[in-house]
């Protein structure tokens, strides 16, 4: 940290010095919900080049895909692009200059987080529902 | 630098609003695909509206998360290794990109 001040450059706020806040929440959620697609970004990839490579590899994908290591990975998956896309949402219009006010932040908060597990759960469930008859 | 960081804020905005009426379609197949056998799953795969969305979405999605992990390594990582992560970024979503390119086409388009 003393090397970025001495570079002159803004410092980011320390995570640890802040007061709990859904608002504060849902920022440091944000963030950490798209690190871990980042990483689903690179199972994905290769699930989709394994598809492409030969049966085997497929299968050996799916030893992971389907287990229940694998559902809780997919599942950690569908929830954070879930809240990624409704908090996004609420960035896009906190960038037309709305919903600033405290009162309105807070709130859209609680309903990210509230309509993102709805949302997940029901796209697990449809999916699920629906594989092996695509 | 500030030009940069101009066309990152807009580009991370743009690529959003090209995110988001493909995620729930995304999530919902890929999801489904997961729990085929091989075969189902190329044959989805091979009509190339399906191919085509699928992989669009990745590549737009690796531009996105890219100009992300760069907000976040700028924010906190203040050594030599902020460089370093940086560059492995960019290689990171690059390879994201040239491998769905590669997929999309042998799955879809080769023979």
């Amino acid at each position: 940290m003393a090397e970025g001040a001495s570079s002159g450059r803004p410092l980011s706020p320390h995570l640890q010095i802040w007061r709990f806040t859904v608002t504060m929440a849902a920022s440091i959620t944000h963030r950490a919900a798209g690190v871990a697609m980042y990483g689903g970004t690179l199972l994905l990839t290769l699930w989709l080049v394994a598809l492409a490579v030969s049966d085997g590899a497929h299968a050996f994908v799916s030893t992971v895909t389907q287990s229940p290591l694998g559902f809780i990975i997919i599942a950690a998956f569908v929830w954070s692009l879930c809240f990624h896309l409704m908090n996004g949402l609420r960035y896009l219009y906190w960038d037309s200059g709305r919903g600033f006010a405290l009162k309105t932040a807070r709130m859209t908060a609680w309903l990210v987080y509230g309509a993102s597990v709805i949302l997940a759960a029901g796209i697990l469930w449809a999916g699920y529902a629906a594989a092996g008859g695509a | 630098m500030s030009k940069k960081g101009t066309s990152a804020f807009v580009i991370q905005r743009a690529s959003a609003v090209i995110l988001i009426p493909f995620a729930v379609w995304l999530l919902f197949n890929v999801v489904a695909l997961f729990g085929d056998d091989y075969y189902s799953a190329r044959v989805w795969l091979s009509d190339p509206v399906n191919s085509l969305a699928l992989g669009g979405f990745l590549i737009v999605a690796a531009v996105h998360m890219r100009i992300g992990m760069m907000e976040i390594i700028v924010d906190y990582i203040h050594s030599w290794l902020r460089d370093v992560l940086l560059l492995l970024n960019w290689l990171f979503s690059l390879g994201v990109i040239a491998a769905v390119i590669w997929a999309v086409y042998t799955l879809s388009f080769a023979g």
